[in-house]
């Protein structure tokens, strides 16, 4: 019970983080940074979002940035989402992260924080480096899901992703 | 006055020289994700795309803002192969640059089998051409070179028609512009879809490749081209139409433009 209630508390604090946390439904994606090894490494710039089967952006699911002049170079990211909806944008964004394996959490809505129709859609994941390359990979899935199961092979930028859509 | 016109001459005999060769206008970047950004743009006039070979007066260049209101370019080198001008785009939207002849009248003549050139047209010719002049003729030229950049998000402004010469539009906005994608041009003249326009499509790398990968078109009534682009990279259009005109001041009509843009990994 305590814990229950410590979980709400920190749901008033932290709301955006924990309403998909709470969630006995959320789905989890697990995305792996990889190391590379390079003389010049800095960390990826990463967006994690969901597509709808009209290739229309209808989640952005994560978006670790530092600077605007770097945002472009995340190209699909930056079509679909990125130079049009700056709100969306600032609030999603936060910090890039170095290699390792980072749990993110999707209650399954979409920005307004509406319930998706069924139908099918795309997990997209896209990470570019300054003076390293650029990886998109992506993987279709049918909502509802029921625990559809998402698996990506590391390539690139990217290492492996799974994901268990609820 | 004499002077004057041996000047106008000579300018006149280099732009034709030069008219072998291809004019364009490239961006450092066609994509931008923070306003205020600066960009560098390299103009030559070249016969492979992208590859510099002479340098241009960029006098006349000129960025309309997305608001659609015209600022001239004054921060500008002209260098032995390339041009370059330095361009800083303050706001969010879609910028067009471009580098412009306007309307131009040479009429060409032969005299004791020579041939010869007068910037005139059809009215002003008479009182200018030598008695004994043959082969008369007076072609109305104009001509466009011009790149879209994109800043955030993309706006419209810049890209309508303006009803005047030779111009074009697509379906796509340049900033979604993907390799992999059906991309569709419409050539319009005055305004209205035109068919005998002819042209070609290449892009950059031709220097590293045996088979460059040129496309020659020419349009058909509806002004269409249809192409796919295989790979992401930068693209340059060049085309033109000529016409015999029945107009009061020229005989022979010649539109041309050129166009560079980029087409992003999709």
């Amino acid at each position: 019970m305590k814990l229950a209630v410590t979980a709400l508390l920190a749901c008033f604090t932290a709301a955006a983080l924990c309403s998909t946390r709470v969630s006995a439904t959320a789905s989890e994606i697990s995305l792996q940074l990889p190391v590379i090894e390079t003389s010049q490494y800095h960390r990826p710039y990463v967006a994690v979002w969901v597509e709808d089967a009209q290739q229309q952006p209808v989640k952005l699911i994560a978006l670790w940035v530092e600077k605007p002049d770097w945002l472009k170079d995340l190209r699909r990211f930056w079509r679909k989402i990125g130079r049009s909806d700056t709100a969306l944008v600032d609030a999603v964004s936060g910090a890039t992260q170095k290699p390792g394996t980072y749990k993110l959490y999707w209650d399954g809505k979409d920005n307004q924080a509406q319930p998706l129709a069924a139908g099918q859609y795309t997990l997209l994941v896209e990470a570019a480096r300054e003076q390293g390359g650029r990886s998109l990979v992506k993987q279709a899935f049918t909502l509802p899901a029921q625990g559809a199961v998402i698996d990506i092979a590391a390539q690139g930028e990217l290492g492996h992703i799974s994901a268990q859509i609820r | 006055m004499l002077k004057k016109t041996a000047v106008l001459l000579s300018s006149l005999l280099i732009s034709s020289s030069l008219s072998a060769h291809t004019l364009w206008l490239v961006p450092s970047h066609y994509v931008l994700s923070k306003p205020d950004s600066w960009i560098s743009v390299d103009a030559s006039a070249a016969n492979m795309t992208f590859v510099p070979d002479k340098g241009i007066a960029l006098k006349s260049l000129t960025l309309y803002l997305p608001d659609g209101s015209a600022k001239p370019v004054t921060e500008l080198y002209q260098g032995k192969r390339k041009s370059m001008a330095d361009v800083q785009l303050a706001g969010d939207g879609t910028y067009r640059l471009e580098l412009a002849n306007p309307v131009r009248f040479f009429t060409s003549y032969e005299i004791d089998g020579e041939r010869k050139r007068l910037l005139a047209n059809k009215q002003a010719r008479t009182a200018q051409l030598p008695t004994g002049a043959t082969k008369v003729e007076t072609v109305q030229m104009r001509s466009r070179n011009f790149a879209y950049i994109t800043v955030n998000g993309p706006t419209d402004t810049v890209l309508k028609l303006q009803g005047q010469g030779l111009e074009l539009s697509s379906n796509t906005h340049p900033a979604d512009v993907v390799a992999q994608e059906a991309l569709q041009f419409v050539f319009s003249l005055n305004g209205k879809p035109q068919a005998g326009v002819k042209g070609v499509l290449s892009f950059a790398g031709e220097l590293y490749r045996n088979d460059a990968g040129r496309v020659e078109f020419e349009t058909g009534a509806d002004g269409v081209v249809s192409f796919t682009p295989a790979q992401a990279g930068r693209y340059l259009i060049e085309a033109s139409y000529s016409a015999a005109t029945a107009s009061d001041l020229a005989d022979k009509l010649r539109e041309s433009l050129t166009y560079s843009f980029e087409v992003a990994l999709p």
